[in-house]
């Protein structure tokens, strides 16, 4: 432990945003109320430190380490190895200190295959610090059968839809599930159909309709019985229509997905970085105002730097 | 006349892997198939059908990037690892239509990256491109 132990009982859970910024960091006056870190996500349990992804964030739970006494074993799931997920990783303080451990898991398929993508990152002329050098225990861990228990924390992980592999991971703690998927772009399947339907025939058309349902289970089914989803909601119906493509959701489209995965709480997640707090806080009015259209008991919020939910 | 004419290239011996999720996609390969003579093996996921590829090699595979257990691409590299699979015919059919997905799908040597939605016309256009039988494995893998 720091010097300080942050305090989390046992039998208790929380989870802290470190960063909550999609695609680059936004060290923006306009954009600070919501934050402008890049996607780091924090969730302690009794006395064990799952982090969620190794944005810019990452540098200043590095920093708590020490100010508020964190655990000082660390398991970092990464959903995938595009810049705003792991470029906080060279400057996370505890790699530097011979009495911490990390665990890292990510796509790969192999410890091997995870360490060379990690290490990469860090070597000449991208970084003058290598992890050979640093002082921390580092193992890169496999899942057997997609699932990891890290003390109170079970973990198994789902391919989502994003450019390259990409994983969002459902988090059992405590009898709570969290569901974590900064990345993954909504209805991909539905609007290729609606684009392509004339190039199919009458006799066709039937076909296109049980693989829409079957695209909308397997994107529900990663959702389903979650307690918090915290879930890309990165663009708005605007800027969606040109950025089909990139990747990542619409607001619309992840609230409406929450709603019908029949989801607790909903955090709107990986903020376009372009996108000041009034316009986030326009995304988040718009969204409660869908949710009591549908007349749904859902809970939404918008994903803030340094917001603590507690898991009671 | 066309038809029949195009019949004809397929070897009734080739034999087809197919790895999708998706119900509706091994229905149009297994219908398909069958009347074509092709040999099919229907997969849901990555691990029982790298089962079935680490003791037979079809004559084409085609698969999916978003699989259950775990993704396409990862399974793909790993298959092409084997001496066995080094060269075997992959096509991809997949949702995930990225420059990304496909860069990497060229670099593990799929000869064709098809975005879904597919239809049965897809299915056997692909099977009679690419599903020629290239002898005895063809044999080994009906024992299967």
């Amino acid at each position: 432990m720091g010097a300080k132990q942050k305090e989390c009982p046992a039998g208790e859970a929380y989870i802290r945003f470190w960063g909550v910024r999609g695609s680059y960091a936004a060290p923006y006056v306009a954009q600070l109320g919501v934050g402008g870190n890049t996607s780091c996500v924090e969730v302690q349990a009794d006395s064990h430190l799952l982090v969620c992804d190794a944005g810019t964030g990452l540098i200043q739970l590095g920093k708590a380490f020490e100010s508020e006494g964190l655990p000082n074993k660390f398991l970092i799931i990464l959903s995938h190895y595009h810049w705003d997920h792991i470029c906080g990783l060279p400057f996370f303080d505890p790699a530097f200190r011979a009495d911490c451990e990390l665990l890292f898991f990510g796509p790969g398929g192999s410890r091997k295959a995870i360490e060379k993508r990690i290490t990469q990152l860090m070597k000449a002329p991208y970084f003058p610090v290598e992890p050979a050098v640093w002082m921390a225990k580092v193992r890169f861990i496999e899942m057997p059968n997609n699932h990891f228990q890290f003390g109170p924390i079970g973990i198994s992980y789902q391919n989502v839809h994003h450019p390259g592999i990409t994983f969002g991971y459902r988090i059992h703690v405590h009898g709570k599930l969290i569901v974590y998927v900064p990345d993954n772009e909504f209805t991909f399947l539905s609007r290729s159909i609606e684009q392509r339907y004339s190039e199919f025939d009458a006799a066709e058309h039937a076909l296109l309709e049980q693989m829409k349902s079957e695209a909308r289970n397997r994107e529900l089914g990663l959702l389903r019985g979650a307690d918090i989803l915290i879930h890309d909601a990165q663009y708005t119906p605007e800027d969606y229509e040109s950025k089909r493509g990139w990747g990542h959701s619409c607001y619309v489209d992840t609230v409406n997905a929450a709603i019908d995965a029949e989801v607790k709480a909903l955090f709107l997640f990986h903020h376009d970085p372009t996108y000041t707090d009034k316009v986030i806080e326009s995304i988040h009015k718009h969204a409660l105002q869908i949710i009591h259209e549908r007349d749904s008991p859902l809970r939404c919020e918008i994903a803030r730097e340094g917001e603590i939910v507690r898991l009671s | 006349m066309q038809q029949a004419a195009t019949l004809s290239r397929v070897d009734p011996l080739a034999c087809v892997v197919v790895i999708d999720e998706s119900a509706v996609v091994k229905e149009m390969f297994q219908s398909t198939s069958a009347e074509l003579g092709v040999d099919v093996k229907l997969f849901s996921s990555a691990s029982p059908a790298m089962g079935f590829l680490n003791r037979f090699k079809p004559d084409l595979v085609v698969m999916d990037i978003m699989l259950p257990d775990t993704d396409g691409l990862t399974f793909l590299q790993e298959l092409r690892k084997t001496s066995l699979h080094r060269d075997t015919p992959i096509v991809m059919i997949t949702t995930k239509d990225y420059a990304q997905d496909r860069l990497i799908a060229q670099h593990l040597g799929v000869l064709e990256f098809v975005a879904k939605p597919i239809s049965p016309r897809t299915a056997r256009n692909l099977i009679l491109k690419f599903g020629k039988s290239h002898g005895g494995e063809a044999k080994r893998m009906s024992r299967g």
